[in-house]
């Protein structure tokens, strides 16, 4: 559903991406473990069409993301680090909205039971967002993606600044997505919930792919370990 | 994803409270508009019937009298307040309202609104005009400045591109979600004003048409400044920034613009004083023949001319008075010389005009404001038709008393007096201001540039929409 081909963006003489090859397929979850400039965000970013590659490919659903630029984005969905919804309108109206914009209608009891799959406690749905928690407005983001039936998820560290509760039910949500066969490509810091969610892990630095893992194949620990030798880190220091 | 929008937009902008506590002044400041606008259109109304009437009634109720004397005693000709100056009274307050018709002279309009106000009229009044031209355009702002800088702040911009939002569809949305609200409110507002007029007596110059064609002139006013503020919001990053660019360019082409306009005309083409504009009349008067000096050499040709015509020896063998028709060649001359010398103002008034229509280009609020004055009769132009419309029944009321006294009296019988009845017989004066077409075939470069202003930017704000893609995460 989701593969780069030696993917490369630079600027000027910085290159943000250094030709990522990554795949991932129908009901896996990709979790990207980087420092802050690894090139997480460029990766989704180029994969959204909203920058163009310097060099290299990325397709999604087999469509090149830069020749099918609107074709692609019927087929995923996005969740940033911080989903902004429309602060006066509620979460049926926003949803409401923002599946309209992808050409997708629904009637009140549709969104409703989208927005309770999504994890949106029934009381929350007539409220303005600008009430909500980060947690919430994350769960109408993926209730955003459930309406579009997204094949694809990208999401941006979506975990950041969540209480573990709010991290916990996001968590269980990914899963629910990939028994639905959703393929996610998830940027993130933490690694205790990448290595509770994803299939794959991947930790970048320097815009390249440092290390990858099936899930499976490392501990928590190891991970991290993994991920502090990769960022040079002096553990002992830490 | 047009309707989508507009549905959200419309919803977003009334949970504002600026925005309804916007709206609500506007419309409170409208109704109040009209409402003093309807009381003094009636009552401008009223007065203008009855001098209208009394005036008449004096002129027909002179009584046995000289028609010379009856021409210096003279009459008014009342310009009508026109129905549409409801909403737009233009240049109506600085016209004057009637003019003095006499003997040998044209006079300019008098008794204008303006030198009977206070020193407090130079604030301005509260008419229907100044909300529509000025105060909407500051609502249009105030709802529109932020609607695509807000996106790209909260960073819903991303989220629309991701779901593959198209932007001429987002922007046209939002576009409308600001236009009808303004749409209603400019409908609600002509159809009351219709309705108010329609009930009122009027001079048989209301039209529903005209008014129609008023309401669109705003209706593409509005346009364009909701393109334009989108445009400025498409274009920039922050609200802050959009607001006062907006708030910038409403000052520029609102106040600046029009202002500067009227200077450089005024610079480039100036009219004479007033002073100068007598004197130039009195030298010519001079210079030809005064129909109450029959000692003037000008006087002594034209008698040893027509003694030559008539093969008569001296003035009283004739057929008709001499001194009556020594008075209507006079007159003949000066109305010649008034004539000449309004032309040259209304060729520097033409080449005012053609300065106003040259910065238009520059400012969307020039022809919208000259259109909408000429659509409501109240502009300058229409002034200067009715003080011609004045003054050709001026020389021909001379015409009809210079030849009663010429053709029923004897050379020299200055005490010989017209019959009680026959001031009845001088036709009214029933003033036709231009009609629909000619006020539009009239204004077609105004009406071009408008349309100019609509179809470029439409097109810039189809441009800006490519701005949005760009908004990375």
């Amino acid at each position: 559903m989701i593969l780069t081909n030696n993917l490369t963006k630079s600027y000027g003489g910085l290159t943000a991406l250094d030709a990522l090859n990554l795949e991932v397929k129908e009901g896996e979850i990709y979790c990207l473990l980087g420092a802050n400039g690894a090139g997480k965000t460029t990766t989704i970013n180029l994969l959204l069409g909203f920058l163009k590659p310097t060099s290299g490919r990325a397709f999604i659903n087999k469509l090149d993301v830069v020749e099918h630029s609107k074709l692609t984005k019927q087929y995923l969905a996005y969740i940033p680090e911080n989903l902004m919804l429309y602060p006066s309108l509620n979460a049926i109206e926003n949803l409401d909205y923002f599946s309209g914009i992808a050409n997708k209608s629904f009637n009140k009891k549709t969104l409703q039971s989208i927005l309770t799959e999504a994890g949106l406690q029934e009381s929350a749905f007539y409220k303005p967002v600008s009430k909500y928690s980060k947690g919430m407005r994350q769960k109408v983001g993926v209730a955003i993606a459930l309406a579009k039936d997204a094949k694809v998820l990208l999401l941006d560290e979506p975990t950041s600044g969540l209480d573990p509760k709010a991290s916990f039910e996001f968590g269980k949500l990914l899963q629910k997505l990939r028994q639905k066969g959703v393929a996610t490509l998830m940027a993130t810091h933490d690694l205790f919930r990448a290595k509770e969610v994803a299939t794959t892990i991947g930790i970048m630095k320097d815009g390249q792919l440092k290390q990858q893992w099936h899930v499976d194949d490392i501990s928590l620990s190891d991970l991290e370990k993994n991920y502090l030798e990769t960022m040079s880190y002096n553990t002992i220091e830490l | 994803m047009i309707l989508n929008t507009l549905k959200k937009e419309s919803k977003e902008l009334f949970r504002e409270g600026r925005i309804r506590i916007a709206f609500i002044f506007v419309i409170t400041l409208t109704i109040t508009a009209v409402f003093i606008s309807a009381w003094h259109y009636k009552d401008i109304n009223e007065e203008y019937v009855f001098a209208k009437q009394s005036e008449r009634e004096i002129w027909d109720n002179q009584g046995e009298k000289n028609p010379h004397s009856a021409a210096h005693y003279g009459t008014y000709a009342f310009k009508p307040k026109y129905p549409l100056a409801l909403i737009d009274q233009g240049v109506d307050k600085y016209t004057g309202t009637s003019i003095f018709l006499e003997a040998h002279k044209r006079n300019e309009a008098q008794f204008d609104e303006a030198s009977d106000q206070t020193g407090l009229a130079r604030f301005g009044n509260l008419t229907p005009d100044f909300v529509l031209m000025f105060i909407i355009p500051l609502l249009i702002i105030l709802i529109a400045y932020n609607s695509l800088t807000k996106e790209k702040e909260m960073g819903t911009i991303t989220l629309l591109n991701s779901q593959g939002a198209i932007g001429f569809k987002l922007i046209f949305g939002k576009w409308l979600a600001i236009f009808l609200p303004l749409f209603v409110l400019l409908f609600v507002l002509f159809t009351v004003s219709g309705i108010i007029l329609s009930s009122l007596p009027d001079f048989g110059i209301f039209s529903w048409l005209s008014l129609a064609i008023l309401f669109l002139t705003y209706v593409v006013y509005y346009a364009i400044f909701i393109n334009l503020v989108l445009i400025i919001s498409g274009l920039v990053k922050k609200s802050g920034i959009a607001l006062v660019l907006s708030l910038s360019f409403w000052i520029l082409v609102c106040l600046i613009l029009p202002k500067t306009a009227s200077n450089i005309a005024e610079y480039k083409h100036p009219y004479p004083t007033k002073q100068e504009f007598a004197a130039n009349i009195t030298k010519d008067k001079k210079e030809g023949l005064d129909g109450h000096n029959p000692w003037s050499e000008a006087s002594k040709a034209l008698a040893k001319q027509v003694l030559k015509e008539y093969g008569v020896d001296s003035l009283s063998q004739l057929p008709f008075n001499y001194d009556g028709y020594r008075m209507q060649k006079g007159e003949e001359h000066e109305a010649e010389i008034y004539f000449k010398h309004y032309k040259k103002l209304k060729i520097q008034h033409s080449n005012q005009s053609r300065i106003y229509r040259q910065l238009a280009s520059i400012s969307p609020f020039l022809p919208t404001r000259f259109l909408s004055m000429s659509i409501a009769n109240t502009d300058y132009t229409t002034h200067w038709h009715f003080a011609d419309a004045a003054e050709n029944y001026r020389i021909e009321t001379q015409k009809f008393l210079n030849e009663h006294f010429a053709k029923e009296s004897k050379y020299g019988d200055w005490s010989w007096k017209a019959n009680a009845d026959f001031w009845k017989q001088l036709p009214k004066f029933n003033y036709k201001p231009p009609t629909l077409s000619e006020i539009l075939k009239r204004n077609t470069g105004n009406i071009l540039i408008l349309l100019c202003w609509l179809l470029g930017s439409f097109a810039v704000l189809f441009l800006t929409t490519k701005s949005l893609k760009n908004v990375k995460v």
